[in-house]
């Protein structure tokens, strides 16, 4: 070995050096996104409406993560892939809408921000709940139902905040928004899933 | 993160709402998963460092060399050294008479004329 490094140039060892070190952070890299995929996918199925998008959307967000983000410490990969995930998401909402403007003009309301937090704002938290009375894969059903009928920012409100457990600042740098907008749309989504549930029993 | 995702001091509902949507992650269909596994590996193939090739700077001087002798060499508009233009100017020889600058121009045709006529002469 010793006469293998005796023989390389240094720009061959400098290259060896980093090969080690890629393949040491590329493990580290894998596994994280083996962990986040699912969920990715899930969020970002939701927002497209179809899984194909969704998957465009995940690989995209996983190129863009590993090419800008891979050298950043590996706590702060979880909120840096969702921004950029949350990124793709916005981009692909934008272009649907320039798309369908005449639909758009349904679906936009006005955004103004209040101060409340959302978890004060719950109601008892012994109530079993809408979900709890819906069985099985009808919850799933449900759930998924009123997901869709979120506006995009509420939605990624809702599941960074409840689903992933990020906290408000931590959404906040991901939505690339403050941390009284994330109340509010998580307030605001809380408040309509809660309907949309209660609805469908 | 996901840590406390299922949380007592959250509504009930909350926490079963995040139940269903960890189910429906649990079990994906087989093309699905690979697409994710392709997805992944596109993206960590991004990050694979590239060998330094060696032989790419010597190729690109040679290239530059030769383009710069090509260059130098090969020059498609060769061009003509026109005399320039310059207005018929009239020489005053002294005896009053402006002589026009064609006359000199036209020495050689004068001297081969003379030529001729000596030889004819002679």
């Amino acid at each position: 070995m010793a006469e293998i490094a005796g023989t390389m140039t240094g720009s061959q060892l400098e290259f060896a050096r980093r090969v080690d070190a890629t393949s040491t952070n590329q493990r580290a890299l894998d596994q994280f996104l083996r962990g986040v995929e699912r969920r990715a996918l899930r969020m970002a199925e939701l927002a497209c409406g179809s899984r194909d998008d969704a998957l465009d959307v995940v690989q995209d967000a996983m190129c863009a993560f590993v090419r800008n983000y891979a050298a950043k410490p590996e706590a702060d990969w979880a909120p840096l892939f969702h921004r950029v995930l949350d990124s793709r998401l916005n981009d692909f909402h934008r272009r649907r809408s320039v798309r369908n403007r005449w639909l758009a003009v349904f679906e936009r309301k006005s955004e103004d921000d209040d101060a409340l937090d959302p978890i004060e704002q719950a109601q008892d938290t012994q109530d079993p709940g809408p979900l709890l009375r819906l069985a099985g894969s009808e919850a799933g059903k449900a759930l998924d139902a009123a997901l869709k009928t979120l506006p995009l920012r509420q939605r990624q409100a809702f599941l960074l905040r409840m689903w992933e457990g990020f906290d408000v600042a931590t959404t906040a740098r991901v939505m690339q928004c403050s941390e009284g907008s994330v109340k509010t749309h998580l307030s605001r989504a809380l408040a309509a899933l809660r309907r949309a549930l209660e609805d469908h029993q | 993160m996901n840590g406390n995702h299922h949380s007592n001091d959250r509504p009930a509902w909350i926490n079963q709402a995040n139940q269903v949507l960890d189910d429906s992650v649990r079990d994906l269909d087989a093309a699905t998963l690979s697409r994710l596994n392709r997805a992944r590996q596109t993206a960590l193939a991004q990050q694979l460092p590239r060998a330094p090739r060696a032989w790419l700077l010597p190729a690109g001087l040679a290239s530059a060399c030769a383009l710069l002798l090509a260059v130098a060499v090969w020059q498609p508009h060769h061009r003509t050294e026109t005399p320039p233009t310059t207005p018929i100017a009239t020489v005053d020889d002294g005896d009053g008479e402006d002589t026009s600058a064609e006359f000199y121009q036209n020495l050689e045709f004068y001297a081969w004329l003379d030529a001729q006529n000596k030889g004819g002469d002679g």
